[in-house]
């Protein structure tokens, strides 16, 4: 069975709001879908339909080829979850609150709960009420939670929120490991596109409860606007130049002062045989000093996106 | 292992983690206290001259002798028990979404209904032992204090009528675990709890008593005079028909409403 994840026209509405809107996705063996989308874009909501949470007002999902309901219990055995911000019992220690996980999932190699604080680093807090870790801390307990018990499939949501940069590149890197080493199957919902973009196979992106795009990391690559960014001292006369050699030249200016900074020519001719363009100007006798092909930012390319289907961001 | 008692297992170490336990049992301890400082003051009408107010209220009690401490015990578990053993079911049930912990127990290998059924079983265990230690000390305060008239016979009467208002009491707790889930917190049980109480009171005194759950343990402990302290099967299967009310409505809770 390759297909691990899978919703068919998923639907939620709460009274008026449409949460979850027609959500058709397919996530298999081995994958880390991205889940992205601002917040409020029905992220959760899915994750919780996926969990069994939350019933769909119409449609179905799917987890290891079993349709979800709040009954489906056996299937919880190889699924590991985060829900928003994970919380544990405060007036338990890290290590207690990982027994209880323990016994809750009829794990019973005691080794385990060691096992996994010194994966997630967490051994130094082993004594530690959960009601005094730091947001970060609690953040890796929650994870923790989740893959005590060696999961298939890992169901995320924002695992990131709250750590360090040094906890955000251990946690990629863990997950990166399972999926690579181990197989695990991993959806992880988050609204930053570069986070995701660094450990995710496949990115899916939702707004208004509506999937808006779905690619690959390969095809991600390739919707990345490029521009080829010119700098030189007479950039009037050098959009004037290019202009006549039948390229489109954009002059990007300093808002406050109205000055021209750069010149951006997105044509794929250009693009690709950047030499022509300064052979043009040196001929023309005005010799750029900056030439350099830019690659759209993926925070840009995630609210351009939005707005594409239609959205805007912060809506 | 049988999933429910893992999850009991599980149920006890937080429950006894926190500070619920001792709060209750701090709670419970005053009972008999109160008791036998009514039976010393009635013991004693020199003092209870001194006291004021307070002898006012004990006289109340009628007799310094056992039948009367008994049925002051359980009295006092049957009215303060309805917010004693509801306050160990709001919390058991309520922490669980105050804390924000709900989300790590609907999703497990373990079915909801035995995670429910397996914080009822603590609910209902925990009562037990609070009923016993408030009936066990109140025997040493009954003997510390001398009241008279103790016998084998008057004592075996006033624990079964204190174990049937105990349980009656205990059985009441299950629709409080119900508002508990429906709030999400421990707001709305102890309004519904405050509710019950006052309301139980004004049924009582309209003399519909028996036919109103939260009024059936205190009528039965003898609170509105040892005359009106019988127990009518009706009465019963009324508590019972609202204990299961609470315990299914509670399963039902969790099994299909939305979980947000």
């Amino acid at each position: 069975m390759n297909e691990v994840i899978s919703t068919t026209g998923l639907t939620k509405v709460y009274g008026r709001v449409l949460a979850v809107n027609d959500l058709s996705l397919s996530v298999k063996k081995g994958e880390i879908f991205g889940f992205l989308g601002p917040n409020g874009a029905g992220k959760t909501t899915t994750i919780r339909m996926l969990l069994g949470m939350v019933s769909p007002t119409s449609g179905r999902c799917f987890v290891l080829g079993k349709r979800i309901s709040a009954g489906s219990t056996a299937l919880w055995n190889d699924v590991g979850y985060i829900v928003e911000t994970p919380h544990s019992y405060p007036e338990l220690t890290v290590r207690e609150n990982l027994e209880i996980v323990c016994s809750l999932r009829g794990i019973e190699n005691k080794s385990r709960v060691e096992w996994i604080m010194g994966k997630l680093k967490l051994n130094r807090y082993a004594c530690i009420k959960a009601r005094h870790l730091s947001t970060g801390n609690a953040q890796r307990l929650g994870i923790a939670k989740a893959l005590i018990h060696r999961p298939k499939v890992l169901i995320l949501d924002e695992p990131a929120n709250g750590l360090d940069p040094e906890g955000i590149i251990e946690v990629r890197e863990l997950l990166r490991g399972l999926a690579k080493d181990f197989g695990v199957t991993i959806l992880v919902s988050s609204h930053r596109l570069d986070e995701i973009s660094r450990m995710a196979t496949n990115i899916a992106i939702i707004h208004q409860g509506r999937l808006i795009k779905e690619l690959d990391a390969k095809r991600l690559e390739q919707e990345l606007k490029k521009s080829l960014v010119i700098g030189g001292k007479d950039k009037a006369a050098m959009a004037s130049v290019i202009t006549k050699a039948g390229y489109k030249v954009k002059m990007s200016r300093e808002v406050a002062t109205d000055i021209p900074l750069d010149l951006r020519i997105d044509d794929k001719d250009a693009l690709e045989n950047p030499e022509a363009i300064v052979t043009l100007l040196v001929n023309a006798g005005h010799p750029p000093n900056l030439v350099r092909i830019e690659k759209e930012d993926l925070e840009a390319y995630f609210i351009r996106t939005i707005k594409e289907a239609g959205g805007n961001y912060y809506e | 292992m049988n999933n429910t008692f893992i999850s009991f297992l599980a149920e006890c170490k937080k429950f006894f983690r926190s500070k619920v336990p001792l709060v209750t049992m701090l709670a419970v301890i005053i009972i008999p206290f109160i008791g036998g400082f009514f039976m010393l003051i009635l013991k004693d009408p020199k003092l209870a001259q001194r006291m004021g107010i307070i002898s006012a209220k004990a006289q109340i009690m009628g007799t310094a002798d056992w039948p009367s401490y008994l049925g002051l015990l359980a009295q006092a578990v049957s009215i303060g028990g309805l917010i004693i053993f509801g306050f160990v079911a709001s919390w058991i049930f309520g922490r669980e979404y105050s804390d924000r912990t709900i989300k790590d127990l609907l999703a497990l290998p373990i079915s909801r209904s035995s995670i429910v059924m397996s914080k009822f079983l603590l609910v209902f265990v925990w009562c037990v032992i609070l009923s016993a230690f408030v009936f066990v000390l109140g025997l040493v305060v009954g003997d510390v204090v001398d009241i008279p008239g103790k016998g084998e016979g008057i004592l075996q009467e006033g624990l079964t009528v204190f174990v049937v208002c105990s349980l009656l009491t205990i059985l009441l707790s299950t629709p409080v675990a119900l508002f508990a889930s429906i709030g999400r917190g421990y707001l709305s049980p102890f309004g519904f709890m405050i509710f019950t109480v006052v309301l139980a009171q004004i049924v009582a005194a309209a003399g519909y008593g028996h036919l109103f759950p939260w009024s059936v343990p205190a009528l039965a402990s003898g609170a509105a005079g040892s005359d009106a302290a019988v127990l009518e099967t009706a009465s019963v299967i009324i508590v019972l028909i609202t204990s299961m009310f609470g315990l299914i409505g509670t399963m039902l809770w969790w099994r299909y409403a939305d979980q947000n």
